[in-house]
């Protein structure tokens, strides 16, 4: 029995869809019929398998400045056309449309409940924000070898399509999406490690098996002006939680903190808290809960002046196993609340 | 120095009237073994018991593993640790492979665990299916030791006799072999510093910088660790790479994933040694230690970097960890500080996910040049172990033995034999 074509609806921007380049970036979305600019490309790729059936335009501005109401607007074109899959951009190094692929793509896979793809340059920001979510090809910086990329985009669209197993980022091109997946190598750990040095030593080409991921540098905040009038708040990731863990702290990974009332409290007394933590032996913590979160020298310091107040809970989570995005979330959580209450500085003890 | 390793292969293991070895038989009488290890009285009851490869058992609360060897012609055994000191590295070993002491320790519910977050029962180690495939000691012959504590001693001193126990049985057992004829032998033969490089002047110098005590969780005082001594405070030094592999250095308690069998089978000093002459010089080891803060992990890095290229005259280096976070860390500063002095790096770590199945990985560094990493897995990776029939060994509470007996599914570093922060597996964690 002969297949019957699929149907793809293409995502593009204003600039790539031929509306116009940045005094065009305000368009809403809107559809042709077709495969229009790298949709040719698309089309070409899919040859007698599948069809472009239309194109979806939408200014980059547009989008960026309302994400979440443009993805809706997008997902509200496409749905007449039946597709059976999408494709976006690639958006090679241009981050608003890149970051409008990724909305789009994930949109269409959560709401649609069909495969999707993009290609990016591995600086686009939209790799970081939807990679986990989204097969995204990797790409140039610009239209060079485009060709390559969209081959790629339709090669995975279809596995997705026919159920089949996506094979390494390595080989089918595409950003890790952030699994790992231990696997049986055919040479122990001692070998590879030997041969990857010889190799670096050799000056020969190497892969390394990890990434390594990208950290932010954190300036520090300026200085405070007057601590004799500040707020201080005490904040620790070394896990210290009431007896009972109330908030469900994971001992891993955590999503979750806690804030707890000091109110009143010269002293954490140790029969009242406990300490879950898979990174370290809190013996000492729970021997003495101040050698992590120091109530008992902040109140010495407040009798005397040094600083205005000690701010009335202290702030608890687990800083172990743990990713930059549920951190930075936490961290910004609990900054927001903070700021809120007018602390002006915060002692952060780690472990 | 000339380290022999004559290799005896066990096939069974029996108990019997008389400990000997016929026709690769290990047989073993228990009573005189048990009286042996009771002669600490440190010590009260002391199971032993015997499973083997293909056997529907599982050996629960697994602290360490250790290799049976013996050194011949008045060689000291463990030095230290054991009590007696001397020298080893060198001389002839007798080797019992394919078999292997397990302890197994007896803990009750008010006891921490050996790492924080363990499940009641303890790392694994199954005799069959998924869990035995996977693990180096899924297929050797074991002897498991499982002492008591006596009454009244407190938890260190149990803890530290509990790895004397299991050093002492595989001796024991080793003891029996060092008069016949070995089925194999094994040569580790690394002359002085000054004369490595002799005639491999065209060959790059490749050193080992072994981290194999973390600052990370709590150490029991009066642990031994090398020659008998602790060594959580000691700062980098030079050691033979023979010393390692013939019994001067043994795990700390809470070792996570090297156990001293590894030691005694290190796969990366040994695969050096593979290559020298050939394609390197296997330049010399350099242990270190990861603290648990910056300052003394800063003078590791500095002085490690410092021997490997100043001392040593390695351009390359090798390097592992032996725990979680702070090693890691630890591990990175010392690379970056050989990459600064123009010493080449690679190194290979047990590789950690932000969340416990299927999470990316997080690595905790990203600094110029340390940029050769090889994966040796991802721990947290779960695997569904098969009912089985025998448990061996003592639960916290009798209650727990239908849920420990069925099937279990637990993260592979809750497994002995599976990981290896020393490179002896084929795992490797690929990122999807």
């Amino acid at each position: 029995m002969e297949r019957r074509s699929l149907k793809i609806v293409h995502y593009l921007n204003q600039f790539f869809g031929g509306v116009g380049g940045e005094d065009k970036a305000h368009v809403g979305p809107q559809v042709r019929l077709g495969a229009v600019g790298p949709g040719r490309a698309i089309q070409e790729a899919l040859g007698k398998q599948g069809e472009v059936v239309a194109t979806i335009l939408c200014g980059d501005n547009y989008f960026s400045e309302r994400i979440e109401k443009a993805t809706g607007e997008v997902i509200g074109l496409m749905k007449p056309h039946q597709p059976d899959a999408v494709i976006a951009g690639p958006a090679f190094d241009a981050g608003r449309y890149g970051i409008a692929c990724g909305a789009v793509c994930q949109a269409v896979q959560n709401q649609l409940g069909i495969p999707a793809v993009t290609g990016m340059f591995k600086e686009n920001p939209g790799v970081d924000l939807y990679k986990r979510d989204v097969y995204i090809i990797e790409t140039e910086d610009s239209a060079r070898r485009m060709g390559e990329a969209v081959s790629r985009m339709v090669n995975i669209l279809f596995k997705l399509l026919n159920h089949e197993e996506i094979g390494k980022p390595s080989v089918e091109g595409y950003f890790p999406r952030g699994y790992l997946v231990n696997e049986i190598s055919d040479r122990t750990g001692a070998e590879r490690v030997v041969s990857m040095l010889l190799a670096k030593l050799r000056g020969e080409d190497f892969r390394s098996e990890v990434i390594l991921p990208k950290y932010d540098r954190v300036g520090p905040a300026p200085g405070i002006e007057d601590l004799r009038s500040a707020i201080i708040a005490l904040v620790t990731d070394g896990g210290l939680v009431p007896k009972g863990n109330p908030d469900r702290i994971e001992a891993r990974a955590a999503t979750r903190f806690g804030s707890y009332s000091i109110k009143g409290m010269d002293v954490l007394n140790p029969n009242d808290y406990e300490v879950n933590h898979v990174g370290y032996t809190p013996v000492f913590v729970l021997q003495d809960p101040h050698r992590l979160v120091p109530l008992d020298v902040m109140r010495d310091l407040e009798r005397e002046g040094v600083i205005g107040k000690l701010y009335e809970r202290f702030y608890s989570t687990t800083g172990a196993v743990n990713i930059v995005e549920n951190v930075k979330k936490m961290g910004r959580a609990i900054a927001r609340e903070l700021k809120g209450d007018g602390v002006s500085g915060v002692i952060l003890t780690s472990t | 120095m000339r380290l022999q390793l004559d290799i005896i292969h066990i096939k069974d293991i029996q108990f019997a009237e008389k400990t000997s070895i016929d026709k690769g038989i290990l047989f073993v009488n228990r009573q005189e073994l048990q009286e042996i290890l009771k002669e600490d009285k440190r010590l009260g009851q002391i199971g032993v018991e015997i499973t083997h490869p293909g056997e529907k058992s599982r050996i629960i609360q697994v602290t360490d593993v250790i290799e049976p060897r013996a050194k011949k012609d008045g060689g000291v055994d463990f030095p230290g640790a054991l009590g007696k000191h001397g020298m080893v590295g060198q001389g002839s070993t007798c080797v019992l492979r394919n078999t292997a002491v397990v302890l197994s320790e007896y803990r009750r519910a008010e006891d921490p665990p050996m790492q924080p977050g363990m499940p009641n029962h303890g790392a694994i180690i199954d005799m069959s299916g998924p869990g035995a495939e996977l693990s180096i000691y899924g297929k050797t012959h074991n002897l498991v030791i499982i002492p008591w504590p006596a009454e009244g001693v407190n938890l260190h001193d149990y803890r530290i006799a509990l790895k004397i126990a299991g050093l002492k049985a595989a001796v024991y057992l080793a003891r029996a072999g060092v008069n016949l004829t070995p089925d194999e032998i094994e040569v580790y033969n690394l002359p002085p510093l000054t004369k490595i490089s002799k005639g491999f002047g065209n060959l790059p110098g490749v050193a080992y910088i072994f981290q194999f005590v973390s600052g990370q969780f709590e150490s029991i005082p009066g642990y031994p660790i090398l020659y008998g001594c602790g060594a959580e405070r000691i700062a980098p030094t030079i050691i033979h790479p023979n010393e390692i592999l013939d019994g001067a250095m043994v795990t700390p308690y809470r070792s996570m994933d090297i156990e001293v069998y590894g030691l005694q089978n290190h796969s990366i000093i040994k695969e050096l040694y593979r290559r020298h002459g050939k394609e390197l010089y296997f330049a010399g080891v350099i242990i270190n230690v990861a603290h648990d803060n910056l300052q003394e992990n800063e003078r590791a890095a500095t002085m490690t970097a410092n021997l490997v290229k100043w001392v040593l005259g390695a351009e390359g280096a090798i390097l592992t960890k032996c725990g979680g976070g702070i090693p890691e860390v630890a591990m990175a500063l010392t690379a970056q500080r050989c990459e600064e002095t123009g010493v080449k790096t690679s190194m290979a770590l047990v590789h950690y996910p932000t969340v416990l199945e299927g999470g990316d990985s997080i690595v905790l560094f990203n600094l110029p040049k340390v940029d050769t990493l090889v994966s040796l897995g991802t721990p947290h990776a779960l695997v569904t172990l098969p009912p089985t029939h025998r448990i061996i060994g003592e639960l916290l509470s009798k209650k727990e033995i239908p849920q420990v007996q069925g099937e279990i599914k637990i993260p592979l570093n809750m497994m002995k034999g599976v990981l290896s922060q020393i490179g002896d597996s084929k795992l490797t964690a690929i990122q999807y």
